[in-house]
């Protein structure tokens, strides 16, 4: 029982004694907390921790189908290096990465800036947040109509003399995946934008002002001003962006499903594909565990990062 | 520290701003726009005309009843109502309990337990897959409403731990000690104190559960196949792979109607749906 910091006055001294008398009353009260806690820690525990380290020993089996698994340590993380479907998959999840910090992110942060504080921002600040409300499967069976061979983009390049730039956008490696990760730009630029604008709202004015009486031009000011008072905003939006595009996997499902040819997979989707589909349980545990370490170690690095920011 | 709101800025570089800002909103329009032009042909009209070309014929009500009853979107749709809401509330009742033991009733190992429960956030969804699976197949959850609606509780859990205990902690103990001086037991405190104190934070926990239970389309798809079970997300992905190729304007349909309650949910709680994203954000 710790002491109360505040016991000072009468009220909180008598407090303190009843709760004492009331928590040594019966044994049950011992272990009464805990019983709060119980419902949640069953849930997480049963649904969520048990899986994740049944995963981590089934990445060290040979387990697929229904034969019985047999631990064959490390082999299965060693295969990665020569399976061609792992190496695509890396290389194309490291391209979803990149692009999303150009697209749904750079875009994100341009449209922020763009809409801040011009007439009719919150119309347009809805617009483009709207198709978040979308889910991604939603967005991906859209899209794979707009991108289908007689869909409105061919449509549209027909339409406009550009006919032989058609293709088939989903069928074509590497094209599939830039359609796809078109599509998402659609879907989260909105997201971004929000944050940046909660970041842009709370610069104060002074120092942007200040500038632009030293005769500083709109490029100059943003650069040397705002997008240094920016940086905590921008280091979690930046980190949330890249977890998440590490995790893509239902935009791709949707669309392509990782296809032709498992050109367009991403981590999470070959590992869906060798465990769900191929039945490769083994296999597909020690992706979903290669997966698991660039994520966390990421999510730990946001983490120290925004910690050191609020500190700053 | 929120800076006082500025007035708009009124030079020739906003109103070039205004007019770059137009034509990108008429472009992020546009692929709805197109998508609900082609969603309302009939499937005679959407097969002759172009992609591009305008309507025809107004078949959105037959094509709704095509995607909700033979291509079975309806079950999905009612079922996923059912797991978002049972969900989500049950996880922040879970929640709730939890973070009064946690952060009022102070448990010993308090930090421990939370960060065990709280480590739930951090794995990517591939990690729960197989052996949920498996688990599913042998103690007969496969399959079954109880099995999402267990599991979409815990999967929700861990983050509505973590908000709740941050509000609990904020409410001062003297609140507390002053109802257990008037007689109020554990619970009553729970239930008429801490509760109705936090119940902005559940309402934005609501939503935000909510939302992310009825677009999950992962689980949904591994844990349950039959139409009469899995939810709307994985409906939709099922249907675009069967229909897909053959009866696009209901499919259209399909991906539209899914969006209905999101987006209802978007437009009548625009504010709650920005505070709920820097939640995720600073979590």
């Amino acid at each position: 029982m710790k002491a109360l910091p505040y016991a000072s006055t009468a009220d909180s001294h008598i407090a303190h004694l009843v709760r004492r008398h009331r928590q040594h009353s019966s044994p049950l009260a011992a272990i009464g907390p805990y019983l709060y806690l119980a419902p949640a820690m069953i849930l997480v525990a049963g649904f969520l921790l048990y899986p994740a380290l049944d995963t981590a020993y089934l990445s060290l089996t040979n387990a697929h189908g229904v034969s019985q698994p047999k631990f064959i340590g490390f082999e299965n993380y060693a295969a990665f290096f020569t399976d061609p479907a792992v190496i695509t998959s890396l290389e194309n999840t490291l391209v979803w990465v990149i692009a999303t910090l150009l697209f749904p992110v750079g875009l994100g942060l341009a449209v922020a800036v763009l809409v801040n504080r011009i007439p009719g921002e919150n119309l347009f600040k809805s617009i483009f947040y709207l198709p978040y409300a979308v889910s991604l499967t939603s967005t991906g069976v859209l899209w794979s109509f707009i991108l289908s061979p007689y869909g409105v983009l061919n449509a549209f390049l027909g339409a406009v003399g550009l006919g032989r730039w058609a293709i088939s956008w989903l069928i074509v490696p590497p094209a599939n995946t830039y359609a796809m990760i078109g599509a998402t730009t659609w879907q989260s630029m909105g997201t971004n934008m929000v944050l940046f604008l909660v970041g842009l709202k709370s610069i104060p004015a002074e120092p942007v002002e200040a500038a632009r009486v030293d005769g500083a031009g709109n490029w100059q000011t943003f650069r040397s001003v705002t997008w240094p008072l920016l940086r905590p905003f921008t280091a979690i939006v930046v980190a949330m962006a890249v977890i998440n595009s590490f995790k893509v996997f239902d935009i791709i499902w949707v669309m392509t499903q990782g296809g032709p040819y498992r050109s367009s997979e991403t981590l999470a989707v070959t590992m869906y594909r060798d465990a769900f589909v191929l039945f490769q349980s083994g296999y597909g545990s020690a992706i979903a565990m290669f997966l698991s370490a660039i994520v966390i170690s990421l999510t730990v690095v946001l983490l120290r990062t925004s910690l050191r920011e609020e500190v700053a | 520290m929120v800076a006082p709101r500025r007035p708009h800025r009124r030079s020739p570089t906003a109103w070039a701003a205004t007019v770059l800002a137009s034509l990108l909103a008429l472009l992020w329009l546009t692929p709805l726009l197109f998508n609900v032009m082609n969603a309302v042909k009939s499937q005679r009209d959407f097969m002759q005309g172009s992609a591009l070309s305008w309507p025809h014929s107004f078949a959105l009500w037959s094509n709704i009843a095509y995607a909700w009853t033979t291509a079975q979107l309806g079950p999905g749709f009612v079922n996923s109502l059912v797991y978002a809401s049972v969900g989500a509330a049950t996880a922040i009742v879970v929640s709730a309990l939890a973070a009064y033991a946690l952060a009022v009733l102070r448990i010993r190992g308090a930090f421990v337990l939370f960060f065990v429960i709280y480590s739930g956030t951090i794995f990517p969804f591939q990690m729960y897959l197989i052996p949920l699976y498996k688990a599913y197949l042998s103690t007969g959850l496969y399959d079954t409403h109880l099995g999402l609606i267990l599991f979409y509780s815990a999967i929700a859990t861990p983050f509505c731990l973590f908000v709740l205990r941050n509000h609990f902690s904020t409410i001062t103990p003297e609140v507390r000690e002053a109802a257990q001086l008037d007689g109020c037991s554990r619970p009553g405190i729970l239930w008429h104190i801490y509760l109705p104190l936090a119940s902005p934070s559940a309402a934005v926990l609501f939503l935000f559960q909510f939302t992310w239970i009825w677009n999950d389309l992962i689980f949904g798809m591994t844990l349950a196949s039959s139409a009469s079970v899995r939810p709307v997300m994985a409906a939709l992905a099922t249907l675009r792979g069967v229909y897909g190729g053959t009866d696009v304007p209901a499919v259209l349909v399909a991906a539209l109607l899914a969006s209905v309650p999101t987006v209802v949910l978007f437009f009548i709680l625009q504010r709650y749906f920005i505070q709920g994203l820097k939640l995720r954000a600073v979590g």
